[in-house]
């Protein structure tokens, strides 16, 4: 149902995870008559973060969401952020860049390795879809997924990573994501 | 995002064991570019090769770069070049080689395979023109491969052919004495040849084919030895031999994916059909990438012990396994192949009197090729070298496989001596022939020995 006339949210959650967080959020929502477009949470090291899109009537404010949630009778506590978006977000699901390339960058740990990665995408006018990091003992490794759709060279970028890994002291691998994708799953 | 194992892993296989994509090879149609007169059918030829290949090792080094997967080599296939010089004499298919090497540089590919014959029925008399044109067409070209299928399951082995071509595997050898009879690598004798194959020495186009197709070969011994090695160290409790077959099968999937992700690129960017995927160990000597290695790994303390034939056959078959549920159509020989020169293990195995003619004979029932790159004294007379040939024959005739033989008698060298041909060709001890100078009478019957009877299916 088209729901024309109503505004947009984005609300942030974040706890201490513990069963039902999930379930009183979107209650709440539910009880405001939101209607809930997608939602994305992730774990790390018990701690809870959740992301989602909702849409409200037009006479719902930030202040009345969070109202409700705090009704919530939590064990954790919540900590929530609401924002209205002035201009509707695109909900269709598109899937990744032609571009999007995976880099795989292991080494010695030692402080900085990620703000020093990501901030190479940046200059570089690369977006990060995504990443993950591991660390066993003393080695570090980060993968991150990519989009390389606004660099003009990427052959250039190729060049500057091999570089910065030189500098670095990492081990760095750029593969386009294709490969990982056929590799490692049935379909082609 | 993937798991991040699962992306560690795939790294692993590019950047440190050696995956790469071996070939791609363009097969080209040549059938219609037979002229009034040779020098009009060579323009033709060149100008078809460049039309079809002009662009294609800059596509495939676009798309390699693109995907971070090395592309090592690019090469062409053509029509078996007797059928597209019917009626010439020797003079003219020896211009005609010249014509494809040329062709062959042009374009910038490192080897160029087709220039064969199909007689596995009977010869034609441009066929015998083209057998007598191999010593010196194989001596003054750089790039040109030859191959030549003497036998299939169908129609029986050619005895004919075969006794002419123990002599010209010599005299092709002569002719490039100065290379260490380098010529005989570049010629392959086949039973039960298949027109898709992309790798060389015995890649051809075959006649069934359309005008132009792209046929990848990834290779690997080299992940699935890694990948072996894991496992074993990785498991304290008794491993079977199904698992590790599965484990073989599973690293064969992946392999064998990233050489198809490549091969449609290629494809769809030069709008030329793809073809298939040949998923074959195909050994380099280059330490690590050795399918020899793989055979120890799996169990014998030396290649060619007892057990070796059955452990190729285990590899052979999960290799085949994951491989075609990886790709939409696998074709070519995909298996594992035991070149001895190319192999560093095998060549030492040789060196140690653990790796003999018959076992490798014996090996090559269960796996993918066949003799292949076998060094022998320059001194085995012609017939003995028939006789080999025959053997290896007879066992694809008879067990419904494709099998090739490809001696090299080098010339002045013995037992105790060794070759090299350097690079992708390596080197090996020479190779001990058993018996020799006592097969001249079967040879000198000639004739047919008919198709074995499982192949009457009409």
């Amino acid at each position: 149902m088209e729901r024309l006339m109503d505004k947009q949210f984005i609300i942030s959650v974040m706890s201490e995870d513990r069963p039902g967080i999930i379930a009183d959020i979107t209650g709440a929502i539910y009880e405001l008559n939101g209607d809930l477009a997608d939602l994305n949470q992730s774990v790390l090291f018990g701690y809870l973060t959740m992301i989602l899109v909702a849409t409200f009537d037009n006479h719902i404010t930030p202040e009345n969401i969070l109202a409700r949630v705090t009704k919530i009778q939590s064990p954790t506590q919540l900590d929530v952020i609401v924002r209205k978006m002035d201009t509707p977000l695109d909900t269709s699901q598109s899937g990744l860049p032609e571009k999007t390339y995976i880099v795989t960058a292991q080494g010695k740990n030692k402080s900085g390795l990620v703000h020093g990665i990501s901030s190479f995408c940046y200059l570089h006018n690369i977006n990060i879809l995504d990443l993950a990091t591991t660390r066993t003992d003393d080695r570090y490794t980060m993968i991150l997924q990519l989009d390389l759709s606004k660099v003009d060279s990427i052959t250039v970028v190729r060049e500057d990573l091999q570089e910065y890994g030189k500098e670095s002291g990492l081990h760095v691998v750029m593969q386009h994501h294709q490969l990982f994708k056929v590799t490692n799953e049935i379909n082609f | 995002m993937l798991r991040s194992d699962q992306i560690l892993a795939t790294v692993e296989m590019i950047q440190k064991e050696n995956l790469d994509v071996r070939t791609v090879t363009m097969g080209i149609n040549l059938l219609d570019c037979r002229g009034n007169s040779v020098a009009e059918t060579c323009r033709k030829i060149q100008d078809r090769i460049q039309e079809k290949a002009g662009k294609f090792v800059e596509t495939c080094d676009f798309v390699s770069r693109k995907l971070g997967i090395p592309v090592v080599n690019k090469r062409i296939s053509i029509t078996p070049i007797a059928f597209v010089g019917a009626g010439f004499d020797q003079d003219g298919f020896v211009e005609l080689a010249r014509a494809l090497d040329q062709a062959a540089s042009d374009v910038c590919v490192d080897i160029l395979g087709g220039f064969s014959a199909q007689v596995e029925k009977g010869m034609t008399e441009t066929d015998r023109q083209y057998i007598m044109s191999l010593p010196t067409a194989l001596s003054v070209t750089d790039k040109i491969c030859a191959s030549i299928n003497v036998g299939s399951s169908q129609k029986g082995i050619n005895m004919d052919a075969l006794t002419m071509l123990g002599q010209s595997v010599k005299d092709i050898a002569e002719a490039t004495r100065d290379q260490n009879g380098f010529g005989a690598a570049k010629f392959v004798v086949f039973c039960n040849q298949p027109g898709d194959n992309p790798f060389m020495a015995g890649a051809i186009h075959g006649v069934e084919e359309a005008d132009t197709v792209l046929n990848i070969g990834v290779s690997g011994p080299g992940v699935i030895a890694r990948s072996l090695e894991r496992l074993i160290s990785s498991r304290s409790d008794s491993l079977g031999l199904d698992e590790i077959a599965e484990e073989i099968k599973q690293t064969t999937f992946r392999v064998t994916r990233c050489g198809e992700l490549v091969g449609r690129q290629v494809s769809e960017i030069l709008g030329i059909e793809f073809g298939v995927v040949d998923l074959s160990l195909a050994p380099t000597p280059t330490i690590g990438d050795s399918v020899g290695e793989i055979l120890q790994i799996l169990g014998v303390d030396a290649i060619g012990a007892p057990g070796s034939t059955a452990i190729l056959a285990m590899l052979n078959d999960a290799v085949k396994k994951g491989g075609i549920f990886a790709s939409k159509t696998v074709g070519g020989l995909s298996g594992a192949f035991i070149p001895v020169m190319e192999d560093a293990l095998l060549a030492e195995a040789v060196g140690s009197g653990a790796l003999c003619l018959e076992k490798l004979e014996a090996m090559t029932c269960v796996c993918s090729v066949g003799l292949d790159m076998i060094p022998i004294p320059g001194s085995v007379d012609a017939d003995t070298i028939s006789a080999i040939i025959a053997d290896e024959m007879a066992l694809g005739m008879v067990n419904n496989k494709t099998t090739a033989a490809r001696i090299i008698p080098v010339p002045g060298k013995e037992v105790g001596d060794t070759v090299s041909f350097g690079g992708l060709f390596g080197a090996s001890p020479i190779m001990e022939v058993r018996n020799v100078g006592k097969s001249g009478r079967f040879i000198g019957w000639g004739g047919r020995i008919p198709a074995p009877v499982h192949s009457f299916k009409n």
